[in-house]
Parts: structure tokens; C-alpha cells; sequence
């Protein structure tokens, strides 16, 4: 067909209503759906890459489901991925996620030496960050009281706390104990916490050996002659990677377990690897926050762990709850700041949501506490060669509520155990 | 295009990316400017006196941590005086370590300054109370040329006076290594890079150049490392670490040690391309090491190499 100079205006006309018309109707199109970016920050490299996969796993099948059923308010979900790495990397990434890729939150953060540097800077950029694993706890005390942006985990010496209450009724007449963790702030703060804990408990007990291999050490065959030669009634071993495999096979071809009881705060993080081969019965156990098997656990957790099962042929460990907690809470907290209505709230108002939030998560209900910080369950128990794995489970389950095993708001951690009325 | 035109051009650059660039790639130029300045001083040992350290993370560490103590222990806000307490700090550190090292040379050098290194890194891995362990310290925002700025926005802060006040600094160490690098002292290293033997034979104290190398190439790295810190608000272990030692060798090859300026377009490379790799492929250091493994192979004289240029090739005899 041949263009008159007619039938082209009269086209280019039609053209110019056209563009105004979408014009006009852009902004509100976009509003209704153009995606919510979260971003998050996961270690995908080194020892602690098994953890960081974990939390985006978690993450990931949250997404899913969130998107499945229409996303946050009417707009899809999208992740922005991000590494996290050493804290001055990380704090760069972090930078990017919000200035550059305009993320409406910022999930993630495992590591205390990157979270530490991380808070500031949430403070700073005035974007809501919530932690999957990581505190601003400088040792075992808070750096960051009264945070605005920043939504910190649980304080890393909970687990130590849990299994030193337990120790005494599981294992009664300890007399001598011994213990070894990584050597950073970590392991020393878990050995610290859980002496002055079981100390109140059992007054006159003594501890005869402390060892802290390097992060990452994977021959413990001196450090476990050094175990047997102090002759202690219990071992209590902080590790939480595969370092806890490793030890437990070391021990085991010795039989170190035969004379000794042993207490693994944190092994569940990679409880499929303790197989029943090598890991004895009756030593107790530390799930962190998620007990995959757990017999009372909800149908989420049990939908949660067949899915993951199916799509990466193990079992999920703590870290995918850290993850599916922090993006369903800020999820809650969007739509309880939109107060029903259907425009996206500001990030002020998110952030007043989520104080006090309570929601669904995997492991149960889980909440933030006025002042930022995670308050959950805490997964401990004795294990058992009865089940249908070919790892140990625990039985019986004992679960310890942060309300319990966490110092409260504004108080120094020791100071409020030696405040204990037992 | 001739190298004061290239210069000039990358200076206006530079002093007007705050106002033109976006945030996060100005906030980039943080680490890449306290990197140069680092860089600038490894450069005279490895360009200049033909020392490869492998250890220099050591210093950049030693800066930091002064920034830190000074900072959060002592409450000494002021950048000029941590400057020039890490600079002190940086050769009181590399005057003995220095000593010991540079009476050998080439890989024993290298394994001698990475020893020396991981020494430093394990002391403030393990000294909890005193450095906070893998915890790090924090870096408090330092007060420049007396301001403290304090009611600034942490961001408005890096990208406004910290950003040209480091700007000041790099320019500053760059004319300071410019003047080294041309005076006699700086010919001498040139001969004893060349052939030791006969810079001996002309009466020069090798083993003093190399030191007074070394010392001076430790304290562009400690304030280098003093400038990393209040962009990232918190010092850490990592920061001496041997892979940081790994990374600013790296990033000299990149450039070109052989360039004066060299140096300087590695760190500004290496920061931009490890940015841009991170965040499009998961396993970004594979891929980022393809690519710098490529960029060396294509340039063995470094990006730089491509500005120098080539001698004429001479005419092949009949």
C-alpha cells in the first residue's frame, strides 16, 4: 500500500494519542507491578559457602511461593544477588545493592566480622537490612543498642547458653570438662558462655582443657590425644562445618565417646553428614533454630523439607529459616505498614512494622524484638540411631525459647546469668 | 594521544566524578584512590628496585589498625595526624622488617615479606583484646584538615570532602614519588635493579638503597591502608591477609610496573572489572581470573604497556 502524505499524518496522529494515552497510564502501570527488588547477601565461597547456599535456598523457595500467590501487595518479587565476602568487600556490595540496583531491603549477612561493618552502614544509607546470621555484637556484648535500619540475628552465644542448661540434666555428676572450638570470636564466646551457664548449675565443676584449632583445621588428631590425656568427664565442641564431621570420625576411631560425653552446640548445621557409623548415640545435639525432623513441626517445615529433599537430595539445616524468616517478615511488615491499602508504604513505616512482628516461619513462629533482634526457638536433644536415615537424629527434642537462653534488651550478657535465680 | 593530555584528562575526571557519576561508582573510587597511593610505593620496589614483596599487606594492615586505635581507643579524630602517625608507624614496622629482607633478593625476598606478613595478619587475628580478633575495630569517621563533619550523612561525607580530601592525598604522594623516582636516589635503584654488581662496583650501598626502598615503599602502603578504612568504617584481619598482598601485586602487573602511572590504572582496572564481574556471574573468580590472566598475556607489559612506546624495530642486517 502506498503512504499518502495524508494516510502518514493521519497514522503518526493516531501514533501521538497512542503515546499519550500509555504516557499518562505508565506511572500507574508501573506502580502496580513493576517488581520489588530485595537484595541479599550470601557467602557463596569458602568454608562457610555450605551455610550462605542454605540461606538462599530458603530465600528462594520463599520467592517462589510469594510470587506464586501475587507477590507483595500486588507486585512480583525479585532477588537481587549479591557475595558476601570480606566486611569491607561486602560493605562495597552491600552499597551497590542500594544505590546502584535501588533494592527496597537487603536480606542476608552470616558472618559477625562482615555484619559488625554491615549495620553502620544500614544506619547510613536508611534502607531496611535484616540479618540472616550475623550480629553487631562486639564479643558477647551489643554495639548497636538502638538501631533504626538494621535487624540483627539472635546473639551467637544463644546455642552455647541452651546446652549449658541442658548439660546438667542430661549428663548429672559432670565433674570435668573440656572443650574446643574454632579459634575466633565465635568459638571463644561459646566456650565462655557455656562455662559461666553450666558453672551455675554445677557449682564445683572444673574445666580442665580449652583448644581452638584455626577455622578450617582438618586434622584434630593432636588436639583429640590432648582430650583423651585430660581424662574429662565431657567435651563440649563448638564447631558448626564440616570440621564437626571431621572431629566426630577422628573420635570415633579412637573411641573417644566410650569414656566421655560430648556436647556439639552448633554440629546440626551439617547433621546429615554425621553418620550413624561414626557419631554414637546419646551425645547432645544443637539444631540452632530448625529441627528438620522435628515431630511436632508444622506443616510448612514438613512441606519446606520434602521439597528441598526432592530438588537437592538432602536434608535443609538451620540457615534456610534464618532466610525464609527475615524476607516473610519483611513481606508481613509491608503489608501491615500499607494498612490495607494498596500503595507501597515507606520505609519508615516498614521498619516500625517489623518491631514486634511476629510470623510463620519454617520452624515455628518467629519474631523481631523491639530492639532488632531475632527471637525464635532454639533445637537441642540427644542423638539416636532410631530412625530411617543413615545420619543421627535427636530424641528427645528439647526446644529453648530465646525468651529464655537470650540476654534481654540493654543488659550485659554475664551479668544477667550470674542474675539467675536457680 | 600524548601522556599529559591522557593525565590531565583522567585528573579532570577524577575531581568531577562527584558531581556526574553516580554515588556508587563514585563511592568506588575510594578504595581505588587509597589502593593508588599504595600502589605508588609498591611500584618503587618492584618498578624501580626490582623487589617483588608479597607481604605488603602487612602495611596497608598497619595503617588501618593505626586509623583504628587512634580513632576508637584514643579518640584522635584527626586524618592528617593518623596519616602521619601510620606513615610513622609504616617504617618504624618496616625499618627492621626491611632489614632482614632486602639481604636477598627474588623469590627468597618474596617468601621473607609474605612470612613477615602472615606474622602480622596471625598477631591481629589473635590478640582479641587487643584488636578484636577477626571481629576487626572500628574506624571512626575522621575530622578532616580540623572538621569534623560529623553532622554529614556517612555517604554525603565519602563522596564529598573524603573524596577529594583522598583525591588530595594521592595527588600529593604522586608528586612526592615523582620527585623520588627521578632524583639520584631514585637512578640508583634503577642500577640496582639492573645489575646490582656494578651499582656496587660505583659505590652504591645496595642493601641501604634496597632498604630505604623498602621503608619508603612501607609507608605509602600504610597510608594507603590508613585511607581504606573509614570508607568501610571497620578494619579487619582480612586486610592483611596474603591474598590483599596477592591483589595489589596484581593489580601493578596489571597496569604495567614498568609505567610510572602504571600501577594506578591497574588498581582503578582491577576494582572496576572485579565490581562489574561480581555482580553478573556467580563464580566470579574464575572468570575474573580468565580475564586478568588474558589482559596479562595480551599486555605482558601491563595496560600501560600500550601507551609506552615501542622502539623502533631496527633493520635486519643483509
Amino acid at each position: 500500500m502506498r503512504t499518502t502524505r495524508r494516510s502518514f499524518l493521519r497514522l503518526a496522529g493516531a501514533g501521538a494519542a497512542a503515546a499519550t494515552v500509555r504516557l499518562d497510564a505508565a506511572p500507574a502501570f508501573a506502580q502496580a507491578s513493576h517488581a520489588v527488588k530485595l537484595g541479599v547477601l550470601a557467602i557463596r565461597a569458602g568454608i562457610a559457602a555450605p551455610v550462605g547456599a542454605a540461606g538462599l535456598r530458603g530465600t528462594e523457595w520463599w520467592l517462589e511461593r510469594v510470587n506464586r500467590a501475587g507477590g507483595i501487595l500486588g507486585r512480583p518479587v525479585q532477588l537481587v544477588l549479591e557475595e558476601e565476602s570480606s566486611p569491607k568487600d561486602t560493605v562495597e556490595r552491600y552499597r551497590k545493592l542500594v544505590l546502584q540496583d535501588k533494592v527496597e531491603a537487603v536480606l542476608g549477612g552470616i558472618s559477625t566480622g562482615v555484619t559488625l561493618a554491615l549495620g553502620p552502614v544500614a544506619e547510613d544509607l536508611g534502607t531496611p537490612w535484616l540479618s540472616w546470621d550475623g550480629t553487631t555484637q562486639k564479643g558477647v556484648e551489643e554495639t548497636m543498642p538502638n538501631p533504626r535500619w538494621a535487624f540483627k540475628s539472635v546473639d551467637n552465644e544463644v546455642e552455647a547458653i541452651v546446652a549449658g542448661m541442658l548439660t546438667p540434666r542430661y549428663f548429672r555428676g559432670i565433674k570435668t570438662v573440656a572443650g574446643i572450638g574454632n579459634d575466633y570470636s565465635y568459638g571463644h564466646d561459646c566456650w565462655q558462655s557455656y562455662q559461666t551457664v553450666l558453672k551455675r548449675y554445677v557449682p564445683d565443676v572444673k574445666f580442665v582443657l580449652e583448644l581452638f584449632p584455626r577455622l578450617g583445621v582438618t586434622d584434630f588428631t593432636s588436639h583429640i590425644a590432648a582430650i583423651q590425656q585430660s581424662k574429662a568427664d565431657l567435651l563440649m565442641c563448638s564447631f558448626w562445618s564440616g570440621d564437626a564431621t571431621i572431629i566426630m570420625k577422628q573420635a570415633a576411631a579412637v573411641g573417644l565417646f566410650k569414656t566421655m560425653k560430648g556436647v556439639f552446640t552448633t554440629a546440626g548445621g551439617v547433621h546429615d553428614s554425621l553418620k550413624k557409623d561414626f557419631t554414637p548415640e546419646g551425645l547432645l545435639l544443637g539444631y540452632n533454630t530448625m529441627y528438620f525432623d522435628d515431630p511436632k513441626g508444622s506443616p510448612l517445615l514438613k512441606q519446606f523439607v520434602r521439597e528441598y529433599k526432592a530438588k537437592y537430595a538432602e536434608y535443609p539445616p538451620y540457615e534456610c529459616d534464618h532466610a525464609y524468616f527475615c524476607a516473610e517478615s519483611y513481606k508481613a511488615a509491608v503489608e501491615k505498614a500499607a494498612a490495607g491499602g494498596t500503595t507501597w508504604p515507606e520505609r519508615a513505616a516498614v521498619v516500625r512494622a517489623l518491631e514486634g512482628i511476629e510470623v510463620e516461619s519454617l520452624s515455628g513462629r518467629r519474631s523481631w524484638r523491639q530492639d532488632h533482634v531475632q527471637m525464635c526457638n532454639f533445637y537441642q536433644g540427644i542423638t539416636t540411631h532410631r530412625n530411617s536415615y543413615d545420619f543421627v537424629t535427636i530424641d528427645p527434642v528439647e526446644v529453648v525459647s530465646t525468651k529464655v537462653a537470650m540476654k534481654p534488651a540493654g543488659t550485659k550478657l554475664f551479668d544477667w546469668i550470674n542474675s539467675w535465680k536457680i | 594521544m600524548s601522556g599529559r593530555f591522557v593525565l590531565a584528562l583522567a585528573l579532570g575526571a577524577t575531581v568531577l566524578a562527584p558531581l556526574v557519576a553516580p554515588t556508587y561508582h563514585v563511592l568506588l573510587m575510594l578504595p581505588f584512590m587509597a589502593y593508588a597511593v599504595a600502589l605508588l610505593g609498591l611500584n618503587l620496589l618492584f618498578g624501580y628496585t626490582g623487589l617483588v614483596s608479597f607481604g605488603h599487606a602487612l602495611f596497608l594492615g598497619v595503617g588501618a589498625y593505626t586509623g583504628a586505635f587512634l580513632t576508637s581507643v584514643f579518640n584522635v579524630r584527626s586524618m592528617e595526624t593518623i596519616l602521619a602517625a601510620a606513615a610513622a608507624l609504616g617504617a618504624l614496622v618496616a625499618a627492621p622488617v626491611g632489614a632482614l629482607c632486602v639481604r636477598y633478593v627474588k623469590i627468597y625476598f618474596g617468601m621473607l615479606t609474605l612470612a613477615f606478613g602472615m606474622v602480622f595478619y596471625t598477631f591481629v587475628l589473635k590478640f582479641y583484646r587487643l584488636t578484636g580478633g577477626d571481629e576487626g575495630m572500628p574506624f571512626l569517621r575522621p575530622a578532616l584538615v580540623g572538621r569534623s563533619l560529623e553532622d554529614l550523612p556517612k555517604t554525603d561525607y565519602l563522596v564529598g570532602p573524603y573524596y577529594y580530601y583522598s583525591l588530595a592525598v594521592l595527588v600529593l604522594a604522586t608528586l612526592v614519588m615523582w620527585r623520588i623516582v627521578r632524583s639520584p636516589f631514585g637512578l640508583c635503584l634503577k642500577t640496582i635493579r639492573d645489575n646490582p654488581t656494578k651499582a656496587e662496583t660505583l659505590g652504591i650501598g645496595v642493601a641501604r638503597y634496597r632498604w630505604c626502598a623498602f621503608v619508603i615503599s612501607a609507608v605509602y602502603a600504610a597510608v594507603g591502608g590508613a585511607l581504606l578504612g573509614p570508607p568501610t568504617g571497620n578494619v579487619d584481619p582480612t586486610l592483611a591477609y596474603w591474598t590483599q598482598s596477592g591483589n595489589i601485586v596484581f593489580m601493578t602487573l596489571l597496569g604495567g610496573f614498568a609505567s610510572f602511572f602504571g600501577p594506578v590504572l591497574g588498581a582503578f582496572v582491577f576494582i572496576y572489572l572485579q565490581d562489574w564481574v561480581m555482580s553478573v556471574v556467580p563464580f566470579w573468580r574464575l572468570i575474573f581470573g580468565a580475564i586478568l590472566a588474558a589482559i596479562v598475556i595480551v599486555a605482558p607489559g601491563g595496560l600501560a604497556g600500550f601507551w609506552v612506546r615501542r622502539p623502533p624495530v631496527e633493520a635486519s642486517s643483509p
